[in-house]
């Protein structure tokens, strides 16, 4: 579980709070979009999540370890319980995909039998197993972002923090990515997903916390078509920046199959079933 | 693969990723190596040189003439006790003048050896052990009774003690500066190798890796520079040198000089140095760069 009690965070020599006066709880097995224009605090968000930034007030606590009073020494240990993922993908350029996902493993220092098993594994959750020995340019922006998943994984996190994730793929691969969020959310993965593409957002129905200027302004409800007609609207009433203007109609493809790829995608086929664990003992 | 194992060869890694770096860093610790190797070679000499010239500044004290034999054996046991005497040298006085008659011309000689008397006292050598006190072992040796005379050089001690004392510092000033540039480029190098690999330091710290774990390899990449010139700098020391020794030798034999001094006497006191000060300034130069990197850079450069 993740909470949030009176989160407040101003930088040094900023004139306004990035965040204020946050209180929220994420329980455990949870999926939340958070939303939110530039500027809104959506970063720094994510930044008191993994423990880049402490906030100015209040407290941040993860399970059991309070990130407000955390020893700089168990600030690692803390981050391998998180899989974060970023819009960049964040990729070695000068590695293979296996060793780019063996990479996160290596530098906790596992060992390597253990990585070899592993590593095939994740890949082969993410639809990667005959990527293994690619480099990143040679593959789309989309597998890219698996890639980066897969190492997210790869460790075993308990919480997956994404952000922008979407933001340089394309629309199809845009679904897929998400698609393939909330099932390893199914199989017990908390994720906190961080984007501006709330046309896609309401393809998923699933939580989603609104951040504007620093606070809070929605949170509890979704973007699905119906229910954020009925259930929280936020959109215009809050403020105009949040009417976004419909990029992509990211409904056609709900319900798409991945053996279909799309034009720039190679299909690809991702595992039936995601036990998380596989490819440890 | 062990741990240790996996890190080692990550910072070789490092240092043939960023090739160019590598050879200029090691260039120019190089050179800064090979001008300490050179002088402190020069000190080793000069220290020798002036060596040389100090043993042959004794100061000759002659006993009384009507000093008994018992006297003359006193005086030298009193001339030992002296702190900073090193050494005393018996020059009795039958010694003496046969050293000055052999010395002399034949006519000379005659004429002397007909007196049948010997004019000169019994004596002796000493040697002082540091030329900085000579002064001091001179004004004590004349508050010893049973002496006809003191015979000494003290200007020419308080010279050579003099310049030994100014090529001490001037030497120990430039291997201090050197050192200091030694430090600098190392931590500069691990600086740009750091800025170069920001992208994966950035993922070590998102997936948790712990600061230790980052560092070491970019710490093997300064040892190894590190290495790499400190061995090139003694060959290059030796090569230097040796051919010094064969230019020299026959101008200083000119002045009576001899160079005695062998490089290879030093070669190993200066590849354990020059090892040591590559691996303490790898170690240090990057531990500093990389701690200040770690602490400022954050590895969420997220825009909002």
């Amino acid at each position: 579980m993740i909470e949030f009690k009176n989160v407040s965070k101003k930088y040094d020599g900023a004139p306004a709070y990035a965040l204020k006066d946050i209180n929220l709880t994420i329980d455990k097995g949870e999926f939340v979009f958070v939303v939110g224009s530039s500027g809104a605090g959506k970063s720094t968000f994510l930044k008191l999540m993994m423990r880049e930034e402490v906030p100015s007030n209040g407290t941040i606590v993860v399970d059991d370890t309070d990130l407000t009073k955390i020893k700089k020494r168990d600030i690692p240990k803390f981050r391998r319980r998180l899989g974060i993922v970023f819009q960049d993908f964040r990729l070695i350029p000068n590695m293979t995909v296996f060793d780019n996902v063996a990479f996160a493993m290596r530098v906790i220092g596992t060992k390597e039998k253990k990585i070899r098993r592993r590593v095939p594994y994740v890949l082969s959750l993410m639809g990667l197993n005959e990527k293994a020995r690619n480099y990143p340019k040679e593959l789309s922006g989309g597998e890219q972002q698996r890639v980066a998943l897969a190492r997210a994984l790869a460790n075993n996190a308990e919480i997956i923090i994404a952000d922008e994730p979407t933001g340089n793929v394309d629309p199809q691969m845009s679904y897929e990515i998400v698609d393939l969020l909330m099932r390893l959310n199914e199989a017990g993965t908390t994720v906190i997903m961080v984007t501006h593409e709330h046309s896609l957002v309401r393809c998923f129905d699933k939580r989603v916390i609104i951040l504007d200027k620093g606070s809070v302004v929605s949170d509890g409800g979704t973007l699905n078509r119906e229910a954020a007609t009925s259930h929280i609207n936020p959109v215009s009433e809050i403020s105009n920046e949040y009417v976004v203007p419909p990029e992509e109609d990211y409904s056609a493809y709900a319900g798409f199959s991945a053996e279909q790829g799309s034009a720039d995608e190679e299909p690809f086929e991702i595992a039936e079933e995601f036990i998380l664990t596989g490819g440890d003992e | 693969m062990g741990k240790l194992g996996y890190l080692t060869k990550e910072g070789f890694r490092n240092l043939k990723v960023n090739k160019l770096m590598s050879v200029a860093s090691v260039t120019v610790l190089f050179s800064c190596l090979m001008l300490i190797g050179i002088a402190f070679m020069l000190l080793v000499n000069i220290e020798a040189f002036i060596g040389g010239i100090e043993a042959e500044n004794v100061i000759m004290v002659y006993a009384d003439l009507d000093s008994t034999e018992v006297d003359y054996i006193s005086l030298g046991n009193r001339l030992e006790s002296i702190d900073n005497v090193a050494f005393i040298e018996k020059v009795e006085k039958e010694q003496a003048y046969a050293e000055i008659l052999s010395e002399l011309d034949e006519g000379l000689k005659s004429y002397l050896s007909d007196i049948n008397e010997n004019p000169l006292p019994d004596a002796y050598r000493v040697t002082v052990a540091d030329m900085t006190g000579f002064d001091a072992v001179v004004s004590e040796i004349k508050t010893l009774g049973g002496i006809e005379r003191v015979y000494e050089n003290s200007s020419l001690a308080r010279q050579l003690s003099g310049i030994r004392n100014s090529v001490t510092y001037i030497s120990a000033g430039m291997i201090a500066l050197l050192l200091i540039v030694s430090l600098f480029i190392i931590s500069n190098t691990i600086k740009v190798t750091m800025f170069s690999r920001r992208l994966e330091i950035s993922i070590m710290k998102s997936v948790g890796a712990t600061n230790s774990f980052i560092r070491w390899p970019f710490m093997v990449e300064g040892i190894i520079i590190g290495i790499i010139a400190g061995l090139l700098a003694t060959g290059a020391v030796w090569a230097i040198y040796e051919f010094a020794l064969g230019s020299f030798t026959s101008v200083l034999s000119g002045f009576g000089g001899e160079v005695q001094i062998s490089f290879l006497d030093y070669a190993l006191y200066l590849v354990a140095a020059f090892v040591g000060i590559g691996i303490f300034t790898g170690i240090f130069g990057s531990a500093t760069s990389i701690r200040k990197y770690l602490k400022e850079r954050k590895f969420v450069e997220l825009e909002e």
